[in-house]
C-alpha cells in the first residue's frame, strides 16, 4: 500500500458541543487547535478544513437534489484532514490523539489511493491462496 | 475546575497561551450586547446566536488556529449571525428595517476586526444588572440570571455552584426570562425612588452571589473564587456608573475585595472564621486589599454605617493585621456588635462569639453561643458545632471537643471541610 498520498482523515460527530458551556467550550477548542497545530508542525498536515452543517446531497440517475441529506443520520461530518504519514498504523496513532474522541467524534482514516496503486495486502494474500 | 475537567476530558494545559475565560466573557459581554439590540423580551434569541457563534469557532478554529484577534472574530461572528437572524425572523416586525441598519454598523468602528470594546457595553450591562434585579424575581432567580446572561455560565455550571439540580436552574431561568418578557420589562434604568429601591436589590444580589462564590458550596464545580470574582467585577462596572455610585455600593465592593483577598487556595477548602489562624497571610491578595480600601474610603462619605460598611469594615481589620495574635479583636467585636444592630440572624452572632473568644476568652464566648435567641436554627449547620468544638478544645475539654468535631464532620458538605473537621477531631482524641 502506497502512502504518498497521504490520510484523508474525517472527522464526524454528533452534536455533542450544544450542551457545552462557554468556559468548556474555550477548553475543548483549545485542545483541538493544540493538537492541529502541533500537526501542522511537525509537517504532517497537508490540508484540512471544516464543513458547514447544511449541504445538499445529488443522487441518482435523475439527479435528484435532497436539502438536507443526513436527516437520518447520526452523525453529520465536521470536516477533513489531509494526513501525511508512512503508515497506516501510524495515521492511526496520530488519529487517536484527537481530542474530539473523548466527546463522541470519531475519525475515519482512509488511505488517499495513488494513480496507481499498489495491492492491499489482504488482496494479495486471497490472490496468492488461489 | 477538577469536576469540568472530567467531564469534558480536557486538561487545562491545553488552554495555555489562550486568554483566560476568554469565552466566557465574551459570551456575557455579546449577550449584554445583542440584548441592548434586540431588547430583553428575546433574550433567549440573544443567548441563542452567541452560543452559535461560539460553536462555529468550536468547529473552525481547530482547522485555521485560534484567529489573531479571537474577541475580534466572535464579535464579527456574532454580528453576522444576529444580522441573519434578524432577516429571517419575521417577528421583528416594522422594526426589522431599523435592526438591520443598526447592526450593519455594530459594533460601531469600521475596521472588520474590531472587537467589542468595554465602552460598548457599559452602558447595556448596568441597565440589563438592573433589570436581573426586578423585584417580581426571587433573589435566587436574579443571582442565576446575572451568572447566566451577563457573565456567560451555563445552567449547569450555575447549578454545580449552588449544589442544586440543573433543571431546578433551567426553570428559574425560564421563569426569569417570561417574567421579563410578559411584564415586560425594558432596559430603561428606573427613576426616583424606584432607582433607590431597585439599587438595594442589585447591591443584594451581587452580595448573595459573592457569598454564594465564598461558600464551602462553590467550591468543587466552579473553581471558589470564580463567583467572588465575577461579584466582583459586577459591582466595579456599578460604582463607575452613575446609577450605581453611591457610598453603600462602594461599601459593597470593598467587603467582597477585603474579603476576596483573603479566600483561601481551593487545596486549603473553605475560609471560616476558624481557620484564619492558621492560613498564610502572605498569600493574601495585597492587589485587591488595596483596592478594598480605596473603595472603603469612598463609602466612608455616607453619613450612615450600612451592614455592608460594618463588614467590609470587619474585613478591612483582619487585612490590617500582620498575625491572627496582633489582630485588633476588640475592634472587631465592636463592629459585630454594630452588626448585630442591623442583622440579627445567628450566623452572625455566631461569628461575633468566635471573635468574643479572642477578646473574653472560650468560657464567655460559650456562653454567647448558647445564649443565641434561633441557635436550633443552626443545630444542622457544621459551623456551629465546629465553633463549640474549637472553643471548647482551648478550655481542655478535649471530650467535649471531640463529641462537637465528631457532629461537626458528619454535618460538613464540602470534603476540604471533612478533613480539616477530622483533623481536629484526631487532635482532640490524641492520634
Amino acid at each position: 500500500m502506497s502512502t504518498d498520498n497521504g490520510f484523508l482523515l474525517i472527522f464526524r460527530s454528533v452534536n455533542w458541543y450544544q450542551d457545552l458551556s462557554p468556559e468548556q467550550m474555550q477548553q475543548v477548542v483549545a485542545s483541538w487547535v493544540a493538537w492541529m497545530d502541533r500537526l501542522k508542525e511537525e509537517g504532517k498536515w497537508l490540508g484540512g478544513d471544516a464543513v458547514e452543517r447544511e449541504g445538499r446531497m445529488v443522487m441518482g440517475k435523475t439527479r435528484v437534489v435532497s436539502d438536507d441529506p443526513f436527516a437520518d443520520a447520526k452523525e453529520t461530518l465536521g470536516g477533513y484532514l489531509v494526513l501525511k504519514a508512512e503508515s497506516l498504523e501510524e495515521a492511526v496513532l496520530a488519529a487517536q490523539q484527537c481530542p474530539g474522541l473523548s466527546y463522541g467524534v470519531s475519525v475515519e482514516v482512509r488511505p488517499i489511493a495513488s494513480k496507481y496503486p499498489r495491492l492491499d495486502d489482504a488482496v494479495l494474500q486471497e490472490l496468492t491462496r488461489r | 475546575m477538577g469536576k469540568q475537567d472530567m467531564a469534558t476530558g480536557v486538561t487545562e494545559s491545553a488552554a495555555a497561551g489562550w486568554p483566560e475565560h476568554l469565552f466566557r466573557r465574551e459570551a456575557g459581554n455579546l449577550v449584554t450586547a445583542l440584548a441592548g439590540v434586540f431588547g430583553l423580551h428575546r433574550l433567549e434569541v440573544a443567548e441563542a446566536v452567541v452560543q452559535e457563534a461560539l460553536v462555529r469557532a468550536l468547529r473552525i478554529w481547530p482547522f485555521h488556529g485560534m484567529p489573531r484577534y479571537p474577541a475580534a472574530w466572535l464579535t464579527q461572528t456574532t454580528k453576522h449571525l444576529a444580522l441573519d437572524t434578524i432577516q429571517r425572523e419575521a417577528n421583528f416586525e416594522h422594526k426589522q428595517q431599523q435592526l438591520i441598519a443598526f447592526m450593519a454598523q455594530w459594533p460601531g468602528r469600521a475596521a472588520d476586526s474590531a472587537p467589542l470594546r468595554e465602552a460598548d457595553i457599559r452602558e447595556t450591562r448596568i441597565r440589563l444588572l438592573f433589570a436581573c434585579c426586578h423585584p417580581q424575581l426571587s433573589p435566587e432567580a436574579q443571582v442565576a440570571l446575572i451568572l447566566r446572561v451577563l457573565c456567560g455560565f451555563s445552567a449547569a455550571e450555575i447549578a454545580g455552584a449552588f449544589l442544586i439540580a440543573e433543571s431546578a436552574i433551567l426553570q428559574r431561568l425560564a421563569d426569569a426570562r417570561q417574567m421579563l418578557r410578559e411584564k415586560p420589562v425594558t432596559l430603561a434604568l428606573p427613576d426616583g425612588a424606584t432607582l433607590f429601591a431597585r439599587r438595594e436589590q442589585v447591591l443584594h444580589s451581587l452580595f448573595l452571589l459573592f457569598n454564594e462564590g465564598c461558600k464551602a458550596a462553590g467550591g468543587e464545580a466552579l473553581g471558589r473564587a470564580t463567583l467572588c470574582l465575577e461579584a466582583i467585577r459586577l459591582a466595579e462596572s456599578l460604582v463607575a456608573h452613575p446609577a450605581g455610585d453611591q457610598p453603600r455600593a462602594h461599601a459593597l465592593l470593598a467587603l467582597m475585595l477585603l474579603n476576596g483577598a483573603r479566600l483561601p487556595a481551593p487545596a486549603e477548602g473553605a475560609g471560616n472564621m476558624l481557620r484564619l489562624q492558621e492560613q498564610d497571610r502572605s498569600q493574601w491578595d495585597r492587589g485587591l486589599i488595596a483596592r478594598g480600601m480605596f473603595h472603603l474610603a469612598r463609602a466612608a462619605a455616607s453619613e450612615k454605617l450600612s451592614e455592608y460598611h460594618l463588614q467590609a469594615g470587619i474585613a478591612a481589620v483582619h487585612c490590617a493585621a500582620p498575625s491572627y495574635a496582633a489582630t485588633d479583636w476588640a475592634q472587631i467585636l465592636e463592629l459585630y456588635d454594630q452588626l448585630l444592630a442591623h442583622d440579627d440572624s445567628p450566623h452572625v452572632a455566631l461569628n461575633r462569639a468566635v471573635v468574643l473568644a479572642e477578646v473574653a476568652g472560650p468560657q464567655a464566648a460559650i456562653a454567647a453561643v448558647m445564649a443565641i435567641p434561633d441557635l436550633p436554627m443552626l443545630k444542622s449547620h457544621y459551623l456551629l458545632h465546629a465553633v463549640l468544638g474549637e472553643l471548647e478544645f482551648r478550655q481542655n475539654n478535649l471530650r467535649a471537643a471531640a463529641t462537637y468535631f465528631h457532629t461537626a464532620v458528619q454535618l460538613a458538605e464540602m470534603k476540604s471541610e471533612q478533613l480539616y473537621l477530622t483533623r481536629r477531631l484526631q487532635t482532640c482524641l490524641g492520634q
